[in-house]
């Protein structure tokens, strides 16, 4: 009966955890999806920032100002305003292409996000106050995913 | 491959565990030739063997599952980084390994204590445990259980590790480096008197 092998041995200490300890079920998607985001992240093509408008204050202390980024064919204007601490950013893609559009504030993925409508316009309302970058995906999976460089709101 | 300090017993991986190692390389070559389904593959294959190598340092399930992804997310950034493909199972364990004995130092035990404390609970009482335990699995899980802190963490990563590199788990377990192989055997032949007492095989 003491025949046990190491390989026995060590195959019953496996089992024995994976019994014991398992493997949380939500882990391996959790983790594909973090892996995924960020390899696309560090693959994505950056659009160029072609004009910058200078910054306008308003009355009540809000402000905004204008971002036009370009890529290949594609127009991003935007225009990002902050009114008593709420932030607010409005998108308008030329030629208007269904897209979903995400905030990637530094490095984590977050939950703000906007479909482009069919005029071509989004918006995104309270992001965090601070640098972040909006990642633009093509529905038409044949064109890969681009981004804006980081800005700041 | 680093050579054998021991020569104890020869070092053949146990040949369940070479499958995960040898996906673990195919998934990864499909990535990096451009296939994003490769990477799914890759975590899907090495985050259950990740969880079981981190889980071994006593760190409580969100404290593992922060290193797990941590390890993922330096995978990606430093993928030119792995030249040889063969080697990506056990980079990724060795780079979990790391930074969990990092996280465990750094940490208050308290929280890990109750898991420890919970997964101990069903072992004990004494005497009607051995009529409870009518089930193999509990005779198995009491064996390995009671094992002492050190062969229970040194026999789990071994276990779920394909090659542990033997330097940094001495320093790991606070042991030097050459008497890893031989605390290795010890603790197998403590498992397996455990296991024969308590009836398991």
């Amino acid at each position: 009966m003491s025949e046990l092998s190491r390989d026995a041995l060590l195959e019953i200490v496996r089992d024995v955890w994976e019994r014991h300890d398992p493997v949380p079920e939500h882990l391996v998607a959790a983790m594909q999806a973090a892996a995924a985001l960020a390899d696309s992240d560090l693959d994505l093509e950056l659009m160029e920032l072609v004009e910058r408008s200078t910054e306008l204050v308003g009355a009540r202390g809000s402000t905004s100002y204008t971002l036009r980024f370009v890529h290949g064919d594609t127009d991003l204007l935007l225009r990002i305003a902050v009114d008593n601490g709420r932030s607010r950013v409005d998108g308008w893609i030329v030629p208007p292409e269904p897209m979903t559009i995400r905030a990637l504030p530094g490095e984590r993925p977050d939950t703000h996000e906007a479909v482009v409508s069919e005029s071509g316009r989004f918006a995104l309302t309270d992001l965090p106050i601070g640098v972040l970058r909006l990642r633009l995906e093509p529905h038409d999976t044949a064109r890969p995913a681009f981004a804006t460089p980081a800005f700041e709101i | 491959m680093p050579s054998r300090q021991t020569g104890v017993e020869p070092d053949e991986p146990p040949a369940r565990t070479n499958e995960p190692w040898a996906q673990a390389t195919a998934a990864f070559n499909r990535w990096v030739a451009g296939d994003p389904a490769g990477l799914d593959d890759l975590v899907a294959v090495m985050t259950p063997v990740l969880w079981h190598v981190v889980r071994a340092y006593r760190l409580s399930e969100t404290a593992a599952e922060d290193v797990i992804q941590n390890t993922w997310l330096a995978l990606v950034r430093r993928r030119s980084a792995i030249l040889d493909p063969v080697a990506v199972g056990g980079w990724l364990t060795t780079t979990a390994r790391r930074e969990a004995w990092r996280t465990s130092g750094s940490t208050a035990a308290t929280p890990v204590e109750d898991d420890d404390l919970a997964l101990a609970l069903p072992r004990q009482g004494s005497a009607e445990d051995a009529v409870v335990q009518h089930d193999e699995g509990d005779r198995l899980w009491a064996a390995v259980d009671g094992l002492p802190e050190r062969c229970r963490r040194l026999l789990r990563v071994v276990a779920f590790e394909n090659r542990p590199d033997y330097r940094e788990l001495a320093t790991e377990l606070g042991m030097p480096v050459g008497s890893i192989g031989p605390t290795r055997g010890r603790c197998l032949a403590k498992l397996r008197v455990a296991l024969i007492e308590a009836g398991g095989i």
